[in-house]
């Protein structure tokens, strides 16, 4: 045999002839073929270079045999691979020895022999169901060595991500199953022991000394993302779940409300131990489904019992915080695997927060019925007079959820070196502006005043949204050019501060300062679109309201008229004779 | 955010094709955004992804609430429920960071939406994307989560107002 990887030659060989003549041969040829690839692999083109080393072990046998009486007549098989690259491999063969294909699972012979039978059959002379009970079914038509050149068999093959490879030779196939063959090379263990298993499996079968067997595998594709963190980066996830532990308790888990009342260890192994077991089980079979139900759980007994959304944004912060934390350090051990698992960790807690907002959103929902109801039934239960009072009243509150303009900003001071930067930021914007656009040049005024104001609220942007809004209609003719404008700001400014002409640090704090700007003059902006369909908004909610009822009305109507065919039909059918019973059409 | 800027320019540059894909699977992020024609809705998924961008450059998460508050208070009016619009920011994040993940050589690994086949990412500024849109979708769950907390707090404060009004006979205001 010969095994030489780094040349990409596997070849195995069967030889023949009396005393040790059938070794020998097997040997020369073996030499022949090895060194003639050795030192032509880097100049001759595979498939001839592999061609040309049968026939230079054929003709190497050939002439070892003349050279001594006792080994006339001897000979070898061969079957050979030259792996060309990861995608491509050149098979050839001469004689009975065999190679086998097993790719997804399925074995295959890649190969016909060269036997006196096969040959018969090719031509038509033999049925192949005679093959076995012929008398010459074991003797070869083709070998090395018979003559000084032989008629090579020769095909590519194109190699798969996990294709295994099987050269054998008929010690091998002659007493085992391909059944049992396939199984043990679909077994995934390494090649080696593969090989080793065929042997004993032809030993067990009765084969005696001559089973030869070499099993290549084709390069396996790299590991998936999804593979990497279902496997390698759960089990590294599971492993630092003491550190889990032992981060969210340092934290203080145990002393959320959430957790109070419970043992300290009792509370971990409640609440953060669960979550480390759900983000396990969800990170091994790639789902979401552990980390939705535990905050589903979590969440939604703390409310039933009347707890408070900061517990459970606290005890969320906890572990998303500890989590991150035992990431890192996974990071700093295996980047590439940290990685990862910093995408599917954060992945997690996303999904958590999505559980978390169905449980909130649902709660609203429900809170915004019962408001809607509370107030119907006041407005039918007080005087007309009232009536007009009180309706006044409830449209001034915000009835739609959170449109609150007066809402504080966070904001990082603005410096005079800045309001200078801005200011030249604005004018090379206002100079780019078109001499027509005037509400273009307008937001470019607004936007100056809103970014070098420091204060900590939406005030100067509601000033100025109120001022470019003016008096307009709600209708797209009216309301849609103030957006484009917006729109059109944003794009000068943004391009206007890549020419202003300022160190770069400054130019980012511009950026951001109008960035920002802009953004509360939209947000004021979108407020007061919003206060203009309020009482739209409202009529909307309660015609939604009267809508589930009506609809309900008419479910429950529907249900009575079904319930009363059925009746009728029932009542129709008895009178029928017996025959004609059942066939009533409704 | 010292490796910001490179990652925004990655972003931006990416950014035509994240808004391709969200185009083209709309109808299964939100129905409002199955119903709109094209061009609407690619300036509703638009200002979502610029939003994005913003947030990506400055890191800043009081902006990133005051455009969140705005974005859930439209939507509110258009009587979408916020978990529905928590559902569609979501979807946007992890198609954005799906599209970054299969740019930087492997698609995403994020949980329950992964698809195999894929090598692992090499590292680089379209890895660091991934992570940091993956980040970004975070943050914005979590402070949609608070708005919706917030608002529902206020919510029952007024019934609690009303209520006790009702108890006295008093006119709702």
């Amino acid at each position: 045999m010969v095994v030489d990887p780094p040349r990409g030659l596997y070849v195995v060989l069967d030889g023949m002839g009396g005393a040790n003549a059938g070794d020998i041969a097997s040997q020369t040829a073996r030499d022949a073929i090895r060194d003639f690839v050795a030192k032509r692999r880097l100049t001759m083109e595979p498939k001839a270079l592999l061609e040309a080393a049968i026939q230079y072990g054929s003709a190497a046998v050939w002439n070892a045999a003349q050279q001594a009486r006792e080994r006339h007549g001897m000979g070898t098989t061969v079957v050979a691979c030259l792996v060309v690259d990861a995608k491509r491999a050149l098979i050839a063969h001469v004689g009975d020895s065999r190679a086998y294909l097993l790719r997804h699972g399925r074995l295959q012979s890649l190969t016909r022999d060269h036997t006196i039978v096969e040959e018969l059959i090719d031509r038509g002379i033999l049925a192949p169901e005679e093959a076995d009970r012929h008398p010459y079914k074991n003797v070869l038509s083709r070998n090395l060595g018979a003559k000084p050149e032989t008629r090579v068999d020769m095909f590519d093959l194109e190699l798969r991500p996990g294709d295994r490879l099987l050269l054998c030779s008929d010690g091998l196939y002659g007493y085992a199953s391909t059944e049992a063959m396939q199984y043990l090379l679909g077994s995934g263990d390494p090649p080696e022991t593969v090989a080793r298993d065929l042997i004993d499996l032809a030993l067990r079968g009765g084969g005696g000394d001559n089973i030869s067997t070499i099993v290549i595998e084709a390069p396996q594709p790299a590991p998936s993302s999804t593979q990497v963190v279902r496997t390698t980066g759960a089990t590294a996830w599971w492993q630092r779940r003491a550190r889990f532990l032992q981060v969210a308790k340092d934290r203080g888990i145990t002393k959320n409300p959430i957790c109070r009342g419970l043992p300290p260890e009792e509370a971990l192994d409640l609440v953060a131990a669960s979550l480390c077991q759900a983000i396990f089980h969800d990170l091994e079979k790639s789902t979401g489904v552990n980390v939705w139900t535990f905050a589903q759980n979590v969440a939604g007994g703390w409310f039933e019992r009347g707890g408070e959304w900061s517990a459970v944004r606290g005890l969320m912060d906890i572990l998303a915080m500890s989590s991150r934390t035992v990431v890192e350090e996974i990071r700093v051990a295996d980047a590439q695997l940290g990685f990862l698992l910093d995408v599917a960790v954060s992945r997690a807690l996303v999904v958590a927060e999505l559980a978390l907002g169905g449980l909130l959103a649902e709660r609203l929902r429900q809170v915004d019925g019962d408001l809607i109801q509370l107030h119907t039934a006041m407005q039918e239960t007080i005087e007309a007079s009232q009536a007009e009072l009180s309706d006044s009243g409830f449209i001034e509150q915000a009835t739609i959820p959170f449109m609150r303009p007066d809402r504080p900003v966070t904001s990082p001071g603005v410096s005079v070196e800045l309001v200078g930067a801005i200011e030249k930021t604005l004018t090379i914007a206002r100079a780019r502006t078109s001499p027509r656009a005037e509400l273009v040049k307008q937001i470019l005024t607004s936007l100056e005043t809103i970014a070098t104001d420091a204060s900590p609220n939406f005030a100067s942007a509601v000033l100025a949204a109120r001022e470019l809004y003016g008096h307009r209609t709600t209708d797209d003719t009216s309301i849609m050019p103030l957006f484009d404008a917006l729109d059109a700001a944003r794009i000068i400014t943004a391009s206007s501060v890549h020419q202003t002409s300022v160190p770069d640090a400054l130019r980012a704090k511009v950026l951001r300062a109008i960035s920002s700007a802009h953004q509360r003059l939209v947000s004021a902006v979108t407020g007061l679109v919003l206060e203009a369909v309020a009482p739209y908004s409202d009529r909307l909610k309660e015609a939604q309201q009267r809508t589930s009822d009506l609809r309900d009305k008419v479910a429950r109507a529907e249900r009575k008229r079904a319930e009363l065919e059925r009746k009728f039909a029932t009542t129709i059918d008895q009178s029928q004779p017996w025959d004609k019973r059942g066939v009533t059409e409704w | 955010m010292s490796t910001a800027p490179p990652v925004a320019r990655a972003y931006d540059a990416l950014r035509p094709k994240i808004l391709q894909r969200l185009l083209e699977i709309r109808a299964t992020l939100d129905q409002s955004l199955a119903r709109m024609d094209e061009a609407t809705a690619r300036s509703q998924i638009g200002a979502v992804l610029d939003h994005i961008g913003n947030f990506i450059t400055t890191g800043d998460l009081g902006l990133h609430r005051a455009f969140l508050h705005t974005f859930l208070a439209m939507r509110a009016a258009e009587a979408q429920s916020p978990a529905q619009v928590l559902a569609m920011l979501v979807a946007i994040g992890d198609t954005a960071a799906q599209v970054s993940q299969e740019e930087s050589g492997g698609t995403s690994p994020a949980l329950g939406s992964a698809a195999p086949g894929s090598s692992v990412p090499t590292s680089g500024h379209g890895s660091e994307l991934t992570l940091m849109l993956t980040r970004v979708t975070a943050s914005t769950a979590r402070a949609v989560n608070d708005l919706i907390a917030e608002e529902l707090e206020r919510r029952l404060t007024q019934w609690s107002d009303l209520h006790t009004k009702e108890g006295k006979g008093l006119p709702p205001s």
